[in-house]
């Protein structure tokens, strides 16, 4: 089953070849400052995602030595993060998942930086709750960097 | 009420902003999903208190209601403004995430918890949770925001 979205104004728009069932949220600080909260975010793959339309309307900002940040820039709506350094999840993108069309049946799988969240939130339930620490070592042992 | 500094990713917009309150709110509705790819979660601060520094503020106005400003360099979001004369007009809501520092803010409410994916939950911490409904009943002149 595919899935599709796109950004506030509807001047970008994508398709997804395989809908994702799960998303994850990101607390780091660089989410939050660029979003203004936390980042939530599906995985897809390289080569899974289509721009159907708006492909020249889209913004990216190289954030880190890692990955890049894409936005509308008509609107400001924020579509993705996408790994641009080497390795084994090159090319890796993250599509917000509120930019889905749909967003209600996805599963909650994981939260990242966790130690970075702000002490005035906290999402409710139970899912694994990874450190800064945590996923630099899995992304080294997964040879990512 | 606190005075507080902030910036976006790239720096290209810097922020002073006064009279900061220590209560922040998170709006749930589909507008601000799509815009921000995830729940508004922002600080109300009378826009007679803050100073902008930057050349690369860029407006969208996403109704007839509000606007809505992004850095045009790294697409941070600077802040959400109500446009027309109402009892939310004279605000900038600013993302938490813009603020060097937000210690001391808790989360007073959430708002539009009607239109919140199933998806997810913020934790009870004694917040007000107010659906569509009740925020127009509260501001009665305001058929919808965004």
């Amino acid at each position: 089953m595919t899935a599709a979205g796109g950004c506030l104004c509807g001047a970008v728009r994508y398709r997804l070849d395989k809908a994702p069932t799960a998303f994850g949220v990101c607390h780091c600080g660089m989410c939050r400052r660029w979003g203004g909260g936390v980042t939530m975010g599906v995985e897809v793959p390289p080569g899974g995602l289509t721009w159907q339309q708006g492909k020249d309307r889209i913004a990216t900002y190289q954030s880190s030595d890692w990955a890049e940040r894409g936005w509308c820039q008509a609107c400001g709506g924020q579509l993705f993060w996408r790994m641009t350094a080497d390795g084994p999840m090159h090319g890796m993108l993250s599509p917000a998942a509120p930019s889905l069309d749909r967003f209600d049946t996805l599963d909650f799988g994981a939260e990242i930086y966790i130690d970075a969240k702000p002490d005035s939130y906290a999402f409710a339930g139970d899912r694994p709750r990874i450190t800064e620490a945590q996923l630099l070592a899995s992304l080294d042992a997964g040879g990512a960097s | 009420m606190t005075t507080r500094t902030g910036h976006c990713l790239c720096g290209a917009v810097r922020l002073v902003a006064r009279d900061v309150p220590a209560t922040a709110t998170v709006c749930h509705c589909r507008m601000c999903q799509r815009w921000t790819g995830s729940a508004y979660h922002e600080v109300s601060v009378p826009t007679t208190q803050v100073d902008w520094q930057g050349e690369t503020i860029t407006v969208f106005a996403s109704s007839h209601l509000g606007e809505r400003a992004f850095c045009g360099t790294c697409g941070s979001h600077l802040y959400f403004r109500v446009t027309q004369e109402g009892p939310w007009s004279g605000n900038y809501d600013i993302p938490l995430g813009l603020f060097d520092d937000t210690q001391g803010i808790t989360l007073a409410a959430e708002i539009f918890v009607d239109e919140k994916p199933d998806a997810y939950a913020i934790a009870d911490c004694g917040q007000l949770r107010l659906t569509r409904a009740d925020v127009i009943e509260k501001f009665a002149d305001i058929e919808t925001v965004g």
